[in-house]
């Protein structure tokens, strides 16, 4: 604890308090603990995966990373999206209990054709430091080749992931919702 | 200066009809296809009827004529002295490509780099010329191949015929652009090549635009960032369009169906 004190123009004296949060020191940095982890999480292990040439990666059971996943399923770039252990995914049902929330993951089945991976790039566009949103004419632009807010354009093949009131969406599908919305990433 | 003689003979003006012995070696080569195969023979003049059986062909009784001056001596069948030329660093007409020669005559061929390079030897400096010749017959076949001689009319030629080796076909989208945008690193070459809509025209670094000119690529936009010496800007260029993923590709990995919206409106046709 830090004792402040600044005297104002006014003669008056304001105390400050500061209290710092100690400084909690991560050894098994598999898991981001303190807070939900962000999308470029999920976009660096699914690359590092596909990279490695593996058959199946885990992490972390969110929302957020479930509809992400969803929709690269969708598109054809998972084989299959499943929940489960630390260990492996699950062979029955498991519901998500407050005990075995911590071990809980989602376990992803990567896909290769021709000794090739199905995904090459998964990056992130909206960025916590600069958030990228959409209209639909903006989404309409980069889906047909000009860029739109420093965006590039998708080229074919490409797709841009995004969180929209409806849900979180594929830019196409967005577009034929007729919603805007936060450009999370995207993946070609 | 050193002189070179041809040393393939022209196809079919010293064949003879007497003996098989006597045909001449052929300037083009004929490759073995499962359609041709009993109809074509290597040697011009040989023909069905014509084709000595080997399994009942005896090498002493049925050369007669050989064989004619039974001396004690030995028979001289071959010539008793050496070939007096001996062709150092010959340039072959030869080259191995399905290709016919009407065929590679009627290629466009580009000299896009022609320097002046130097060996330190013990010997000193020796130097010679280096050319990077870039073909194509411009429907989508295309090549580059390197060569190196004293001379740089020589050093063109053996390019040339590297580069007509070295051919291979480029997919191009609407035979008149890539399919998509690619970026590509070599060495210290990065490029940004671009499609573009009919009518554009290719707009990049000159070479680029040769080599596009060589494939058939009529539009595109692109930009050489890093290095720009002329060897690697082409051997770069070459090695982005071979490593081009197609859109049919990436939808078969997928499993999605591919439409082609815009060569069904807009396609030049």
């Amino acid at each position: 604890m830090v004792f402040f004190h600044r005297s104002d123009k006014a003669g008056k004296q304001i105390l400050y308090f500061f209290v710092f949060s100690f400084a909690i020191y991560n050894f098994t940095p598999l898991i981001n603990t303190i807070t939900m982890p962000r999308v470029y999480d999920l976009c660096a292990r699914i690359q590092n995966g596909f990279r490695s040439r593996l058959q199946t990666i885990a992490i972390p059971e969110t929302k957020m990373n479930l509809a992400i996943c969803n929709v690269l399923y969708r598109e054809g770039f998972l084989s299959s999206v499943t929940r489960g252990n630390h260990v492996g995914p699950d062979v029955e049902y498991t519901p998500t209990t407050n005990e075995n929330v911590a071990t809980r993951r989602l376990w992803l089945s990567l896909k290769y054709k021709d000794n090739m991976p199905t995904l090459n790039k998964l990056s992130v566009v909206s960025k916590p430091s600069k958030k990228v949103t959409f209209s639909v004419n903006e989404m309409k632009s980069v889906a047909s080749g000009r860029r739109a807010k420093f965006i590039k354009p998708l080229q074919p093949g490409e797709i841009a992931v995004m969180n929209t009131n409806r849900g979180v969406l594929e830019l196409q599908e967005a577009i034929k919702k007729n919603v805007g919305g936060e450009v999370l990433c995207r993946a070609s | 200066m050193l002189a070179f003689q041809r040393l393939a003979r022209p196809l079919g003006t010293t064949a003879t009809k007497t003996s098989p012995a006597a045909y001449a070696c052929c300037a083009t080569r004929l490759y073995a296809t499962t359609e041709n195969k009993g109809a074509r023979f290597r040697q011009a003049g040989l023909t069905k009827e014509n084709v000595p059986q080997l399994d009942k062909v005896d090498s002493i009784l049925d050369f007669t004529e050989l064989s004619k001056d039974k001396t004690l001596e030995q028979p001289k069948l071959f010539p008793a002295h050496r070939p007096t030329e001996a062709v150092m660093n010959t340039v072959t007409e030869i080259v191995d490509t399905p290709l016919t020669t009407v065929e590679q005559a009627r290629l466009l061929k580009k000299t896009l780099v022609l320097k002046r390079v130097v060996n330190m030897n013990g010997k000193g400096k020796q130097p010679s010329m280096y050319a990077l010749v870039v073909v194509g017959n411009g429907k989508g076949l295309a090549g580059y191949g390197e060569g190196k001689d004293e001379e740089p009319s020589r050093a063109i030629f053996k390019a040339t015929n590297r580069a007509i080796k070295n051919i291979r076909f480029f997919d191009r989208y609407d035979d008149r652009t890539i399919s998509m945008d690619i970026e590509h690193k070599f060495h210290a070459t990065k490029l940004e090549l671009r499609s573009r809509p009919p009518g554009f025209g290719c707009r990049a670094n000159h070479h680029i635009h040769e080599i596009c000119r060589c494939i058939g690529i009529q539009d595109l936009s692109g930009k050489v960032r890093g290095s720009r010496k002329p060897m690697n800007v082409i051997k770069a260029t070459f090695e982005a369009l071979s490593n081009q993923k197609m859109p049919q590709d990436i939808a078969k990995m997928r499993g999605k169906k591919l439409a082609d919206v815009q060569s069904v409106y807009y396609g030049s046709h």
